[in-house]
This record gives C-alpha cells, structure tokens and sequence, in this order.
C-alpha cells in the first residue's frame, strides 16, 4: 500500500513538472495532499491521538482543500496559460524523470540502515522538482506552487523520520505554511493589481 | 503568548498615540525581563529554553535598537503622515519580530529555534511591507518566497540531523544532548546539516548565496527596518548558525565547518565589495556594508581562536553603527527626499549633527580610529596569521580597501559636495532626531577601545566550549 501512495506522489510531481495551464495545478495539489494523508496515517500509527489530529488537519483540511480553493480564488478571472518558460512540454517532463532519476540513485548511495529509500526518493524529488519549477516558470503563482511542492518533499522527509519532533514544533510548521501561503496569496493580489500581470519578470524595479 | 497577544491587540488599536505606547511598553517589558536574567544567565528557561550569555547580550542590542527605531517611527508616522492600519499593522509587526528574534537567541532546541526563525520572516515581511508600493510589494513577494525556501531547507537540514541522531537511539534536540552525542554521529549527515542550515539562514545573516532578498529589502522598507534588519535579525542569524558550529564543534567535521565558513565569507565580501563600487543608492549601499560586515564575521569565526571574540564583538560594534546609519538616512531622506546620491550633497553644512552622524558612522564601518571595529578587524587578522593565511589576508586587505574606497566616493559626496539636483525642505533637518544615532556611535567607540569587561568576560564564557 505504501509502495502504491508512493509511486502516486512521484506520478503527481512528473504531471506538475509538466503542466503549463495554471489551473490545472489545483487538482494534483489536492492529490498530494490526501496521498501525504494516507501515508502519514499508514506509517505515524504509534503516535499520539493529537498528533494524528494535526497532522490531519495539515494534509486533507490544509494541503488537499484550503489551499486548492484559495489558489482558485486569487487567480480568478486571469489568462491560465503559461508564458515564456524556457523548458516546455516534454523536455520539462524528461527533466523530472530525470531529477527522480538522480534522487533515487543519491538515495541508494547513501547506505543507510535507517534511510528509507523511497521516502527519501519521493521527499528530494519532490524538493528538486519543486526547485526546477520556480527557476522553469515566471508566474508568480507557479512561484507558491513550487514552494507548496517543495514543503510537502520537507513533509514526506519528516515522516520518513517518525515525527520525532516535538507537538508544539508541528504545529509551528503548520502555522508558518498557512501563514506564508496566506501571505503570499495577498501580496500576489496586490501585486497583480498594481502591476497588471503576475509575470515574475516585471519584478525587477529594484536594482543597483 | 504574551508577544502573539500583545501583536494582535495592537493591531487593533488603532489609536496614533496609543499603539506607539503598546510597542514601547513591550519593549519596557522585555527590558525588565533581561533585568532579571541577568540573575541566571547559564541557567535554563524551562524545556526548550536557555538563558545563554550570547543570547543576552544580543538582547541587550535588540532592546536598544528597537527602542531607537519605535522612537523614530513616531516622527516618521507624523512626516509621512501614514495611515492608521499602516501604522497599527507595523507596530504589531515590531511586537512579534522582536518576541520571534528573543526566540532565537534562548532557544536550546533545534526544532524551536527554526520555529523561531520563521517566525522572524513572517514579522520581517511585515515591516518590508510598510510602504504598499511596487518596490515594497516587490520586495516583500521576493522576501516572503527566498526566505521561506530558504527556512524549508535549513528544516530539511535539521531532519537530516534527526536522520543521524536516529541512528544512535538518539532523539533528543536539544543543543547539549547534540553536542554530547555529536561525535558518534554520521559526520556526512551531519555536514548536510551544517550546509543546508547555513544556505537557510545566509538570508538573515546576510550572506551568499541568498543575500540579494535581504538587501532589497532593506532599500525597499522605511530606513528605520533597514536599521533593525541590517543589525538584530543579522545577530539572530549569526547566533543561530553558531548553534549549529557550537554542536558539531567536538566531531571531525570542524576543519570542514571552518572551511565552508572561509569560502562563504570570502565570496561574500568579493560581491559585497564589487557591489560597493557601482551602487548609487544610499540604503543599498549600507545594506552591501553590512553584506562586507557579515563576511568578516565569518571569517573571523572560520579561523578560531581570537577569530571568535573578534567576530561577536564586531557584530555588537556593527549593530550599533549600522542601526545608527540607517536611522540617519531616514532623517535624511525628509530633507533631499531622495536615496540617491546625486541629489544629496552639502549634508554636514545642511544638518551638522546629522552630518556629524553620518561621518563618524562612516569612520565606523570602514574602521578608522577611534572605531571600536578597527580592533576587531585588527584581530581577524591576527586569527588569520595565526592560521598561516598570509595571502587570504592580503586579499582580503585589498577587498576591504576597495570597500572603503567605494564607500568614501559616495558618503564623502554626501558630506561635502554641493550637488545641483538636490531639493532640500529645511524642515526635515532636526538637530536633535540625531542625539539618540550619535549615541549609539559612541557606544561603538567605547566599546571597542574600551572593551567593557561584561561584555568581553560573558563572551568569553560563552565561547569557551568551543575548540581553539
């Protein structure tokens, strides 16, 4: 079962990498967040009743509805479509496969008695991918995306260790996701209305 | 808590005289803490915390600056005349920075001292906000993004620490249980730690490879941001990433530490000192100072011994004078209402005190006597030769004069040529908007000729543990 959610996660990653409508990537956001659930669910089973609480609350009501719907909601009403990323269609979709490719064969190397290959497989793909989307595309929503990506890979990498870290730390880590992902999703707004556009490369007013 | 509530509350008063006092009070309250901290310093603060000698003393500096900076920002609401959710959210924003910074330097748990640290970017983000424009908007987006990827991998650092510790049966956090444990640690986690966690936090720090968020920030936010950005949120940065350095310090891994700190600060201070010649902005080219700054401090660190009194000394030296540096430009942005240097000229015949300011806090931060940071320096390359880095140091002499050099064409500019496009309101040249600035400059002579024996004896003690 674990194999099964893993290899879901990787398969979602390899469709964000590819995608080039914006709106396309509120459903596979949505699917990470509920596989982060179930995996969270099969492997914390020893931890407290609170604990599994907050995790449930951070992957389904946080990552799989809240921040689907909010992206939904700022980006209302805008042209989805992608502009001026230099690596598109395929060519991002071999780039994926080939950034799993180098996290599985890092994640082998490594020799770790207590490393799990595929979680950690999953977790710096999901970091590298996340990575390459926000250097790969100029829309600054794609930008949160990525760091949303980027987290869950943070997320897979935590559990990979048993949530060891302390109750009240969890919470934080949540707290600052919703916090940050809110933040962002209102200065994008303002900067939307400000600049007319949410390409990144308009954002060069500061310089030396 | 306290800090949480007292934000909040703030940011509904609303009232202009009322949510000043809110700031003030809590920084009032943080002054009366420290006061009894000083009773046990060395001891610990319940489960996560620890009343560290570092710690304290870096808050001594917060309390100080934060004082300053809300004192200038009533002058600044009243200039700017700033609306009143503006200011509220500000001033909240101040309140939870400042109980964020606290955070990280008693922190004695790893996992809260990131949760400290985040909470840092957040309040940041606040403050870089202030102005609602397109550079501040701008500023903002990029800060809020680089640092929260910059946080996610120091955390992805941290887990990689949990990974090591996990294989010893080891789960504890905590700095001291590390640091015991440390050595029996797989030293290739542990320098994925390190690396991550100094890659993480080089926004605060100021440093390569993230520096460029943290210096729009400080030309994007009011100069008086600048000012706490560029000296306690870089402190905390430095106490954090010596956290780490500290628990490691007894494993293999410390010639390697040493060596990352060396390349960090090296790159760091040739962009710095390549920035310094060209940029015409005045706020930007204090934000590359404290970039130059935070190189030396890591290469002091990087080579032990002395190298470590002179990097913590000159990080209280630098607080003082860069904050007192960037409350000043903003002073001098009401008379020339301007940033860059070809509108702003005749400063000391215009505003002495001001300009008086400006040319001390300049012979600070190029340390020229009597600046406290020519003592420093003085000592960083004392650590250098001690360490045989006779062509680093010679290198690095060369950087810093080009520093001082690109310095010198504009501040002197600034100082003492007239220039033709300059605008100048009288009305925003206040003499006595400067006395608090001029302090805080004196401190810095002080504390560097005089080297005040509860500032030198604490930070000994604190740095004792570590190797030489």
């Amino acid at each position: 079962m674990i194999n099964f959610v893993i290899i879901s996660f990787i398969i979602t990653l390899i469709y964000i990498a590819k995608i080039e409508m914006v709106k396309s990537y509120y459903p596979l956001m949505a699917a990470q967040g509920v596989l982060l659930f179930i995996l969270s669910f099969l492997e914390l089973q020893e931890t407290s009743a609170l604990q599994l609480i907050l995790i449930l609350f951070e992957t389904l009501i946080f990552k799989a509805i809240f921040v689907p719907l909010f992206l939904q909601a700022i980006t209302k009403g805008r042209a989805h479509r992608h502009q001026h990323s230099p690596v598109k269609g395929y060519y991002s979709l071999l780039l994926a496969l080939a950034l799993i490719v180098v996290s599985f064969v890092i994640s082998h190397q490594m020799h770790e008695e207590f490393l799990d290959v595929k979680y950690f497989t999953a977790a710096t793909s999901s970091i590298f991918i996340g990575l390459f989307i926000a250097i790969n595309n100029r829309d600054l929503v794609t930008h949160l995306i990525a760091y949303l990506v980027i987290e869950n890979g943070i997320f897979l990498l935590s559990i990979a260790l048993g949530g060891e870290m302390p109750m009240f730390v969890n919470s934080a880590i949540l707290l600052d996701i919703f916090t940050s992902v809110l933040i962002m999703g209102l200065i994008f707004n303002r900067l939307k209305d400000h600049f007319e556009t949410t390409d990144a490369t308009h954002l060069s007013q500061l310089k030396d | 808590m306290i800090t949480v509530v007292m934000a909040v509350i703030t940011y509904f008063v609303r009232h202009r005289v009322l949510t000043h006092v809110m700031v003030l009070t809590y920084l009032a309250g943080l002054g009366f803490i420290a006061f009894n901290l000083y009773e046990h310093l060395g001891e610990p603060l319940g489960e996560y915390f620890y009343c560290d000698r570092l710690g304290f003393i870096f808050l001594i500096i917060l309390i100080i600056v934060s004082v300053l900076s809300g004192i200038h920002y009533i002058t600044f609401v009243e200039y700017r005349n700033v609306p009143r959710e503006a200011m509220a959210l500000h001033n909240a924003g101040t309140i939870f920075f400042t109980g964020a910074i606290t955070g990280v330097l008693f922190a004695q748990h790893f996992g809260v001292l990131w949760t400290a640290m985040e909470a840092t970017t957040l309040g940041a983000s606040i403050l870089i906000y202030h102005n609602r424009n397109q550079h501040s908007l701008e500023a903002t987006w990029k800060y809020v993004f680089i640092a929260s990827i910059g946080i996610a991998i120091a955390f992805a650092g941290i887990l990689f620490l949990g990974l090591a510790a996990h294989k010893i049966g080891h789960v504890d956090f905590t700095f001291a249980a590390i640091k015991s444990e440390a050595s029996r640690l797989n030293p290739v986690w542990l320098k994925a730690t390190f690396l991550l966690v100094l890659t993480g936090f080089s926004v605060k720090m100021s440093l390569v490879p993230l520096f460029t968020v943290d210096i729009d920030a400080k030309d994007a936010s009011p100069s008086l941001v600048g000012a706490t950005l560029s000296s306690v949120l870089m402190n905390a940065g430095f106490i954090a990433m010596i956290r780490f350095y500290d628990a490691f310090s007894l494993t293999s891994i410390l010639p390697w530490m040493n060596n990352v700190l060396l390349i960090t600060g090296m790159l760091s201070l040739v962009l710095s000192a390549s920035y310094l010649l060209k940029v015409r902005n005045i706020k930007r080219l204090f934000a590359y100072s404290s970039m130059e700054h935070a190189s030396l401090v890591t290469i002091a660190f990087s080579c032990g011994g002395i190298g470590y009194l002179a990097a913590i000394l000159h990080l209280i030296m630098h607080s003082f004078a860069k904050a007192s540096l960037f409350l000043q430009v903003s002073q001098m942005h009401r008379i020339y209402n301007s940033k860059w240097d070809e509108s702003i000229g005749s400063y000391l015949r215009i505003n002495p005190l001001g300009g008086l300011v400006l040319l001390l806090g300049f012979l600070s931060i190029i340390a020229m006597p009597p600046s406290g940071m020519l003592i420093t320096e003085l000592m960083m390359f004392q650590a250098l030769v001690a360490k045989s880095y006779w062509w680093l140091a010679a290198v690095i002499l060369v950087l810093v004069l080009v520093i001082i050099y690109g310095l010198a064409v504009r501040l002197l500019g600034i100082l003492f040529i007239k220039k033709p496009g300059a605008q100048i309101n009288m009305k925003g040249a206040t003499p006595w908007e400067s006395v608090l600035q001029l302090v805080l400059i004196v401190m810095v002579f002080y504390i560097g000729l005089f080297r005040p024996e509860f500032i030198v004896n604490n930070i000994q003690k604190a740095l004792e543990v570590l190797p030489l």
